[in-house]
């Protein structure tokens, strides 16, 4: 698995979000939860003994991070539970920074051998490098923006089964030409501990919840496949604070309305993009960007230019690691750095990048809670969290009104960016033709098209009604992320249509 | 550990613990990840790592889990979970495993000598490539270049008295530059994955394509939005005809979910078009003996001649479907069911050179890169971004960029009326260019 996941990372900028709107209306109050007692038990001793063998040869930076992961996915289909899985994961991996150089090696066994071994391979990069005495460990303080009321660890099975059933049933019951239901219940606890050569030490326990709900519609040989998806770093609270039959009735609506649709027209207009998911479309088209990685290595879009004016003035874009319990929150990234809120663009001026450890370093900038991984079997990079169009003072309605010709959005499937030259694509998954300022025919998933900078610069309208959905963010490793905007009107996107 | 013994003494244990029928999935990885970024040591990644996925049916139900600790206590209780985990799951008839004994005989999967290759020279011929890619002063920038090499052992076991192994290599090299002029930016990258490490192509073959690819989109022109013909470089057939394979996968076909569910044994494109799905093909880098259940694989025309020919089966989709398994089940490593995929795609090459098929296209686009996801497999609707070459009187007129595409599958797959002799062999979805007759084209 580790070869193939390489190998189509390959080098072609394997950047892809695929995740679908929905809208979380309410976040709870930030509170601190006391977490339930972790499984992973190595002492700070041993730890200590790996980062100074890490070290030995050379080298600026030592970092230890172990892993344990419990999940459950059970798939209903057709009505009916189609399977179970149950699945077990650990392990630790062991990073040296040398200059600009990293060496990460991993281990499935955490015991002390094996995590030494891993940190003689790491060290590989440090062979000719001056070295740092590392500060003993010590256990840090990190404000918890995650609270859980029902743990995980303490829901019977029979209980996800039900959420499933109630889905399934308020999707089929919403419309006959809804012809099949998939759902997608998936939960996991992620147990953590870092340790680095700056006397870091850390450990705590990740609640994450993924509910997805999939309707074919069928009429007359036209068919459509919805998605709709609802995702929280919390307990089984969640489905108090939205009903799986909510998730449901969003995914049947949306099914339904789209058998209708007809030929998008093809060329340069005006869209209007509903609040939500849709803020999809800066995570790629701004957000990825404005990573540091990229930046670090001088071919980033955004590089070098902080301070600049780069948008239009209605335009600020925030990354906020902080919003309780949403899908891009945690109380630390994978690197250890509390998690903050971080205002990008302000205003329409750059105001910073998104860092880990190595860019913040190579950068001289401050370390902004972004470094994250996928699992043990890879090293941090800068990623996203939670982010959006903060929310303006135009009235939805009246952006709408006041566009005379064009396309509305109400959700995206997904797509990608090219993080060099800014190129986006994103495929729509429910449209609509606006006409004299109404919505009124629905339209077959279009591509829209574009430029990172043109897109930013061409957002003349922003409403007062911010909203997210979670979603699934791909850059050679997947993270939990959500994005947001209120409704938007950017002028001049290009429309991939199959008609003039 | 002798992996065989382990994987056969576990579907025993599953069936001792309640399981009615069972099958056990053990891999075993290596893999090294080499990235030099301008002349640097970028990182360096080495690990080897194991897991096991149980499949357990329990009166019909279906329950798995998965660990990667190997201890015996681990293994226990982790089959254990998926016995317990099955009682959730509604029993259904065509919950059955492989038993088809025989293994295909494919040439070429492992390459012992990756292994004994220093790690001086594999981080070298990374940095030669990256300088070699820069050489062009257009080029200006690199992204980073790469080397990278895996290994993996596959023990399969079931209550059929399936016990069958593999084992397979590949390694990569690949390199990304930018090309700037003004404030122009175009990124180009090339790769090449083999199964054996001296059927890599050398670093100067790999640089001067990735190179080229950068600055020949430089100074992009835009067209108007119109009708024109569009050729599908060999590159970029994947994004043609993905969405195509995708929708022969026999579940989706019961679901409903699949635009060519009711066109089996049906013309549905043009006769140009012939697809081969084979996962026998010699030193393939998508080929292996046996399928993600254990079925031996097959070579298997899928369509002939715009014809359809064959659905793609597991053993349950089959089962449901009344006929027998394909050897298309696919498996995302140890953690995963079997779902259904594809090995080696070979499309059959025409007679013309790309340069013959330009020369017959008095207006259209040459497409040389396409964004988003293709052939929608459910509703046959393809909507993507474009980018490539102009062609005038039968003549490349300049590059273009920031195009859309779009059409119907019917419509765009019966318009096929050409297609090349360049077909690479090597490439996983092999497809020769084939020109499209008209499409919607979306500019200003």
């Amino acid at each position: 698995m580790p070869r193939r996941k390489f190998l189509e990372m390959g080098l072609k900028g394997g950047i892809a979000v695929s995740a679908m709107p929905a809208l979380l209306s309410r976040l709870t109050s930030c509170q601190t939860g006391s977490l339930p007692p972790g499984r992973l038990g190595m002492d700070k001793e041993i730890l200590g003994r790996v980062i100074a063998v890490a070290l030995e040869q050379g080298g600026d930076f030592a970092e230890v991070y172990l892993e344990d992961r419990i999940s459950r996915q059970i798939v209903m289909e057709e009505s009916r539970f189609k399977s179970g899985l149950f699945g077990i994961s650990q392990g630790g991996g062991v990073r040296v920074i040398a200059g600009n150089s990293t060496g990460y090696a991993y281990t499935d066994e955490i015991t002390e051998e094996k995590l030494i071994h891993a940190a003689r391979v790491a060290s590989y990069v440090a062979r000719n490098g001056g070295s740092i005495q590392p500060v003993p460990l010590e256990q840090a303080g990190r404000e918890s923006f995650i609270t859980v009321k029902q743990p995980l660890q303490e829901i019977a099975d029979e209980k996800r089964i039900e959420m499933m059933e109630r889905a399934n049933q308020a999707a089929l019951d919403y419309d006959p030409r809804i012809k099949m239901v998939l759902v997608d219940y998936n939960d996991e606890i992620r147990g953590r501990v870092i340790a680095n050569s700056e006397g870091l030490y850390l450990r705590d326990e990740l609640p994450q919840m993924f509910f997805i709900v999939l309707a074919l519609s069928e009429d007359n040989g036209r068919r459509h496949l919805s998605r709709e998806r609802l995702g929280m770093h919390m307990g089984f609270e969640m489905f108090e604070e939205t009903p799986p039959e909510e998730v449901a009735e969003r995914a049947a609506r949306e099914a339904i309305a789209m058998l209708d649709a007809k030929e998008a027209p093809a060329g340069i207009m005006d869209v209007v993009m509903q609040n939500g998911w849709g803020g999809v479309l800066v995570h790629e088209a701004v957000g990825h960007p404005l990573e540091a990685d990229n930046i670090a290595k001088k071919v980033g879009a955004f590089t070098g230019k902080l301070g600049q004016k780069v948008a239009s003035d209605v335009f600020t874009m925030v990354d906020d690691g902080t919003l309780p319990n949403m899908r891009g929150t945690t109380n630390f990234d994978d690197e250890g750095t509390q998690m903050q809120r971080n205002v990008l663009i302000e205003n329409g001026v750059l105001q910073g990048y998104m860092t880990d450890i190595l860019s913040a370093r190579q950068l001289n900038m401050k370390r902004t809670g972004n470094g994250r991984r996928e699992s043990f079997r890879y090293y941090p990079i800068p990623r996203m969290t939670n982010t959006f169009i903060e929310k303006g003072k135009d009235d939805p309605a009246d952006i709408l009104a006041s566009t005379r010709k064009g396309i509305y959005v109400q959700s995206l499937s997904g797509g990608s960016v090219n993080p060099v030259t800014g190129v986006f694509n994103f495929t729509c998954r429910e449209a609509y033709l606006i006409e004299n300022g109404k919505k009124t025919q629905p339209i077959r998933g279009a591509t829209l098209i574009g430029t990172c900078m043109d897109v930013i610069s061409n957002i003349d309208a922003v409403g007062n009604d911010l909203d997210f959905g979670p979603g699934i963010c791909g850059k050679g490793q997947s993270a939990e992320v959500s994005a947001g905007q209120p409704t938007v009107r950017i002028r001049g996107i290009n429309v991939g249509g199959s008609r003039s | 550990m002798n992996y065989t013994e382990l994987s056969a003494d576990l579907v025993k244990k599953c069936l001792a613990n309640g399981a009615d029928a069972a099958e056990v999935y053990l891999a075993v990885d290596r893999e090294l990840s080499i990235q030099v970024q301008d002349g640097e040591l970028e990182t360096i990644q080495e690990a080897s790592s194991q897991g096991v996925g149980f499949r357990v049916f329990v009166k019909g139900r279906m329950g798995f889990s998965h660990c990667n600790d190997l201890s015996a206590g681990s293994l226990e209780s982790t089959l254990k979970q998926a016995i317990s985990f099955a009682r959730l799951t509604t029993p259904d008839e065509h919950n059955v495993l492989a038993a088809d004994p025989a293994t295909s005989q494919v040439e070429g999967l492992y390459d012992p000598a990756i292994a004994d290759v220093a790690m001086e020279k594999k981080i070298d011929m990374a940095m030669e490539l990256e300088e070699l890619a820069m050489q062009d002063s257009r080029v200006t920038r690199s992204s980073g270049s790469g080397y990278g090499e895996g290994e993996t052992e596959i023990y399969l076991a079931n209550s059929n008295g399936l016990q069958k192994h593999y084992r397979s290599s590949a390694c990569f090299l690949g390199v990304s530059v930018v090309a700037e002029k003004g404030e122009q930016k175009n990124t180009g990258g090339e790769y090449c994955s083999r199964r054996f490490f001296s059927d890599l192509k050398s670093p100067g073959e790999i640089a001067a394509e990735a190179s080229r690819k950068a600055w020949e989109l430089l100074d992009p022109q835009m067209v108007k939005t119109q009708r024109a013909a569009v050729i599908f470089h060999s590159d970029v057939g994947r994004s043609l005809l993905g969405g195509v394979i995708s929708a022969l996968n026999g579940e989706r076909v019961l679901q409903g979910a699949s635009f060519l569910k009711d066109s089996l044994e049906k013309s549905f494109a043009s006769s140009l078009l012939t697809i081969i799905d084979d996962g026998t093909y010699p030193k393939g880098m998508a080929s292996r003996p046996f399928d993600g259940e254990g079925t031996p694989t097959a070579r298997r025309v899928l369509v002939e001649r715009g014809m359809l020919r064959s659905f793609l089966y597991n053993c349950s989709v089959a089962h449901r479907a009344g006929t027998e398994s394909t050897g298309n089940a696919s498996r995302r490593g140890f953690t995963s069911l079997p779902g259904i995929g594809v090995y080696n795609l070979f499309v059959e090459p025409g007679t013309y050179s790309p340069e013959e098929m330009i020369a017959a296209t008095p207006r259209g686009l040459l497409l040389k890169g396409v964004t988003g996801y293709g052939i929608d497999p459910v509703s046959g609707n393809f909507s993507g971004g474009a980018t490539g070459f102009w062609i005038e009187n039968g003549k490349i007129a300049f590059p273009v960029k920031g195009l859309t595409i779009a059409g119907t599958a019917y419509d765009i797959l019966n318009a096929i009326d050409m297609s090349g002799n360049d077909v690479d062999l090597m490439q996983s979805f092999a497809c020769p260019s084939l020109r499209v007759r008209e499409m919607q084209i979306g500019g200003k």
